[in-house]
């Protein structure tokens, strides 16, 4: 059964082995910081329910939800043992099932308390610095939810930083290349408002697909329909006429203050490095809803991979850019956009002629994602799995020429988070062709591959299992 | 009290732990920096703060605007005056 709330999982993690308590009373610096941190450098690390914040009497925080391949898998509702490469697989059937659209639904917890006046968002969320020389206090995993001003049935849900600047003024950062700084766009063209919702504390699909990079005019509730295997139920917001979560712990309402700017940040990016501080969008909260319980806030630690961010940010834009490729070149088997948030890239495909690996460095930059993250491309053929660094590495080593088999497109636009950039949203982009060349390029001579020996996979199996027998 | 990050004067508390007042928060109207009165010297004394994140309002003035604010359409900026 999928979960419909991020209370919904955190039963199952529980169940699972993959919920740890932390009951004593924690310090909302360093201690949440420290622990989160540690819960994701832990193979198979546990999410982390903090009980007691010092502090607050009705709040627990939750971090690490998505911090490990097992609780990866849990959010799936998959066995907790399944492999990355099984979870891809798996999503991308799944995919094929868009668009499961959501079903609206008149009442949920999250209406249980309207706030309009007097609010603070000091009060009702236990809010705490992710790391020391953040710029203040950070909603990380929130889901922002807005319409296009311009074809208002376009709505987006997205995963943007947001720093808590005052009890009812919110920061927000939007790149250019999202699509809510979209919308913004328009809207400031026009000079007329632009509401949003945020919503806190979500059902562990949200987040993932909230994450993930898909086209401009994709449902993202849709598709968390299509993940879940049944529609997401969402909810109209108070005011503005948006979805949100109907499983949500608390939704931030308000407007975007356009036409200005304000000091922001910086934050740890997903890079491992603070970002630097710019002039920013800013929220004015103008009404919060939440449920009546004690509030359980959610929150994503940020540092130095891999943690819990590049967990999260694995396989949904793997997945999504993989689609995206394949609905033209259908040869393309899989894509690993695991590492920094894709800055490399590695696809697997067949390939259709010489130099076709080219081609398909070139349509990853054209898809929605590819614009700007990916600056080093690595394209394998479909007998190497792109998920395994060692087989990848080997294709390099024994399949790439350097003097014909790099293209290098100088400033192409970039991540404006990138910390080795020399102008700020541009980078130099590298395609590695480490394929075997084919008709009409020149054969790779002593290129005879050795087979696996036949019988391989089941004296895997045998050995595995009588490894076992022995414990 | 002083801003740890921009030291300026005006920031003020405006808020405190709600269970048992353990800290409080204080915040600049400057450069909107927000701190717990109980977190490490290094975030709190302006002495001590990372002098690479230190800011003033000529590093402030100096800052890109994100995203950047695009034109008002020519029929919007009519319309805007019309409505007042």
């Amino acid at each position: 059964m999928p979960y419909g709330s991020l209370r919904d999982f955190l039963v199952k993690a529980e169940e699972e082995g993959q919920l740890l308590r932390i009951k004593e009373e924690v310090r909302p610096e360093p201690d949440i910081r420290a622990a989160a941190c540690a819960a994701a450098k832990i193979p198979g690390g546990p999410v982390l329910l903090f009980e007691k914040i010092q502090g607050y009497r009705d709040k627990q925080v939750v971090m690490n939800v998505h911090g490990s391949w097992e609780n990866h898998a849990l959010t799936l509702d998959l066995p907790k043992k399944t492999t990355v490469k099984e979870q891809f697989h798996e999503l991308a059937k799944r995919w094929d099932r868009y668009p499961l659209p959501a079903k609206r639904v008149t009442d949920a917890p999250v209406k249980e308390v309207i706030l309009d006046k007097d609010f603070s968002l000091f009060r009702e969320l236990p809010l705490f610095r992710v790391n020391p020389q953040d710029g203040g206090f950070y909603l990380s995993k929130a889901c922002t939810i807005a319409r296009d001003p311009e074809n208002p049935e376009n709505q987006n849900v997205g995963i943007y930083r947001i720093q808590v600047k005052d009890h009812d003024r919110l920061g927000i950062q939007l790149s250019a290349q999202h699509d809510l700084a979209a919308y913004l766009r328009k809207a400031e063209e026009r000079d007329i408002p632009l509401r949003v919702a945020v919503s806190v504390t979500n059902d562990p699909i949200v987040s993932f697909v909230a994450s993930s990079p898909l086209k401009y005019d994709e449902d993202e509730y849709a598709m968390i329909g299509a993940l879940r295997g049944e529609p997401v139920e969402v909810i109209s917001s108070e005011r503005g006429n948006l979805d949100v979560p109907a499983g949500a712990e608390l939704i931030i309402e308000g407007e975007i203050l356009t036409r200005q700017r304000s000091v922001e940040g910086p934050f740890t990016e997903y890079t491992g490095s603070y970002s630097t501080s710019m002039l920013q969008v800013e929220i004015k909260v103008d009404l919060i809803t939440r449920r009546r319980d004690p509030i359980i806030f959610e929150n994503l630690y940020t540092g130095r991979p891999w943690g819990e961010i590049d967990y999260l940010m694995a396989l949904n834009t793997s997945l999504t850019i993989c689609k995206q490729m394949k609905a033209d070149f259908p040869e393309v088997d899989a894509v690993n956009a695991m590492y920094t948030h894709g800055y490399c890239t590695i696809i697997s495909s067949k390939m259709r002629f010489g130099g076709f690996a080219k081609t398909l460095g070139c349509k990853l930059l054209s898809t929605p994602h590819g614009i700007t993250y990916p600056k080093l491309i690595i394209v394998v053929d479909e007998d190497v799995d792109p998920f395994d660094l060692e087989q990848v590495i080997w294709a390099m080593t024994v399949r790439f020429r350097p003097e014909r088999d790099i293209a290098i497109i100088p400033n192409a636009p970039a991540s404006t988070l990138d910390p080795a950039h020399l102008v700020r949203g541009l980078a130099t982009k590298i395609i590695i062709d480490a394929t075997k060349p084919v008709f009409p390029d020149i054969p790779l001579s002593d290129a005879g591959l050795v087979d696996l020996p036949e019988e391989t996979a089941y004296w895997m199996d045998e050995i595995k299992k009588r490894m076992e027998e022995l414990k | 009290m002083i801003c740890p990050r921009c030291d300026d004067s005006r920031a003020d508390k405006i808020f405190e732990a709600p269970e048992d007042g353990s800290w409080e928060l204080y915040r600049c109207p400057r450069c909107y920096f927000v701190w717990r009165n109980t977190e490490e010297e290094e975030v709190t004394n302006p002495d001590l703060y990372d002098p690479r994140f230190k800011l003033n309002e000529e590093k402030i003035a100096a800052m890109d605007p994100k995203p950047p604010i695009p034109p008002i359409r020519k029929e919007n900026r009519t319309r805007h005056r019309d409505g007042g």
